[in-house]
């Protein structure tokens, strides 16, 4: 009997809707806007297998006052929020 | 009378799992990761060209430029052994293994199960095992391996009745006794000293034996003559094993996080049934391919994670390359866990034993995930998701 399946992670990223400006920065999550974008980073990880993994991340304030951490898969596209 | 099972270059097969049609082409096991560059059993085709399991690759590979050479499979081969051994079990047998490939049970006691006769027998193991093995059967563990050595295809069971056993045994060459991982430096003595048959190792007279070649010598003497320890059959396995896929290149402290998390989890089991652990493997497979395991006596039988967790840690840096997986599997239990108390401890243990007795009710209600705690694997990753786990609970009073 093999237990091969992964161990349950937390703070696994989960996908959200995103709307974006002309520059590709967030707009609105779900439906909050966004009112700033307090810092954004890009991680890079991988890089020496063919699962690359590259993400943007922002750390946003919605107009509900929610401090927010979202990223966008670079390589694999698609929005997603995660608990930093 | 004793059966030998023989499944020759079974480690050889069980690493090229489906590619198995390679087989006939020249193909050896690649050196262990970590251990000398000699190959490991090779191919009939790769025989052809000279090539014999032990050669240093360099030389396999400038007398046969084809030759491929395939990452060795431990893992894999333990586990198909495994299946083999359970397929003698269920006609009867009780099987004495060390290495897979290799395998013997008694007969006498199998023969009202099917029949009455040695034919009925060895007719259940040929249906079971196929016809890829070779079987031979003699009055001991040697004399029936050996007689598994020299079937032929057409003729794949050789049975050497007690009568003809010396008639059987003297032309034998002895390098035959390198089966016996103790004699394994011994043929090559005797061969430098004229000494090339067993019936010659038979004709020695035992002072003489003992006086140039010790113990060692006195075990081919025996071996010689057809006499042998009884066989030793294996507990059936009760398989619990666990295993984690590692997400990057892990090392250091993320493997010995790794090794946390399998820990609880193999403590968690139910198959466990409140008894301690005796034997664990570490299991690595890497990420180049190929497979890597290491078994792990503990000194003293423990259910205590910490304890455990000492005797395996020092162990992960034998790991010889970049793993992507990490398995621990337990090979055998040991006595029931018992609580123990303590002449000063200030309640602690009684907290324990109720948390502890708590968590079991929960699980026994909700299952084995009912009760988890937060595990850090890789605090100071850049990627949240791999920071942190979720870990079966311990059991905090199972220290024997």
């Amino acid at each position: 009997m093999i237990a091969t399946a992964s161990a349950r992670r937390l703070g696994a990223p989960r996908p959200v809707s995103i709307r974006v400006d002309a520059h590709g920065l967030p707009e609105a999550v779900g439906r909050a806007q966004v009112e700033a974008i307090r810092e954004d980073w890009v991680v890079e990880d991988r890089w020496w297998t063919r699962r690359m993994l590259r993400r943007r991340y922002f750390e946003l304030v919605l107009e509900d006052g929610r401090n927010t951490v979202v990223f966008h898969d670079v390589t694999g596209g698609g929005w997603f929020v995660q608990r930093s | 009378m004793i059966v030998a099972v023989l499944i020759p270059r079974f480690a050889l097969l069980a690493a090229l799992g489906d590619r198995r049609t390679l087989a006939a082409e020249p193909v050896a096991l690649a050196p262990e990761v970590g251990g000398g560059q000699a190959v490991g059993e090779v191919s009939a085709a790769a025989e052809a060209f000279g090539i014999v399991p032990g050669m240093r690759v360099g030389e396999a590979l400038s007398r046969c430029p084809e030759l491929r050479l395939v990452p060795p499979d431990p893992e894999g081969a333990r586990g198909l052994w495994d299946e083999v051994l359970g397929r003698i079990e269920s006609i009867g047998g009780a099987p004495e293994s060390e290495l897979p490939g290799t395998a013997f049970f008694a007969a006498d006691g199998l023969r009202g199960l099917h029949g009455g006769g040695l034919d009925g027998v060895l007719a259940a193991t040929r249906r079971v095992l196929g016809r890829s093995a070779r079987l031979g059967v003699g009055s001991s563990r040697f004399v029936a391996w050996c007689a598994a050595t020299q079937t032929r295809q057409r003729r794949a069971t050789l049975v050497v009745e007690r009568g003809r056993m010396v008639r059987f045994l003297t032309p034998l060459p002895v390098g035959l006794l390198r089966s016996r991982p103790e004699l394994s430096d011994l043929p090559e003595v005797l061969e430098r000293l004229g000494i090339r048959t067993l019936g010659e190792v038979a004709a020695i007279p035992r002072p003489a034996m003992a006086e140039r070649f010790g113990h060692p010598g006195l075990h081919a003497l025996d071996l010689a003559n057809g006499d042998d320890a009884p066989i030793e059959p294996r507990r059936p396995p009760e398989p619990v094993n666990e295993r984690i896929d590692l997400p990057e290149a892990a090392f250091g402290q993320q493997l010995e996080r790794a090794l946390d998390l399998l820990i609880a989890r193999v403590l968690a089991r139910t198959e466990r049934r409140g008894r301690s652990l005796r034997a664990l493997a570490i299991s690595a497979r890497f990420v180049a391919g190929g497979t890597w395991r290491l078994p792990v006596t503990l000194r003293r039988a423990s259910a205590d994670p910490e304890r455990i967790r000492l005797a395996l840690a020092p162990r992960l840096a034998d790991l010889p390359a970049p793993a992507e997986s990490l398995g621990l599997e337990v090979e055998a239990f040991g006595p029931p866990a018992q609580d123990q108390t303590r002449m000063l401890d200030g309640g602690t243990r009684e907290r324990h034993s109720r948390l502890t007795e708590a968590v079991r009710q929960a699980r026994q209600a909700a299952g084995e995930s009912a009760a988890l705690r937060v595990l850090e694997v890789d605090p100071d990753s850049r990627l949240p998701e791999r920071r942190a786990v979720l870990a079966p609970f311990p059991d905090l009073t199972t220290d024997p």
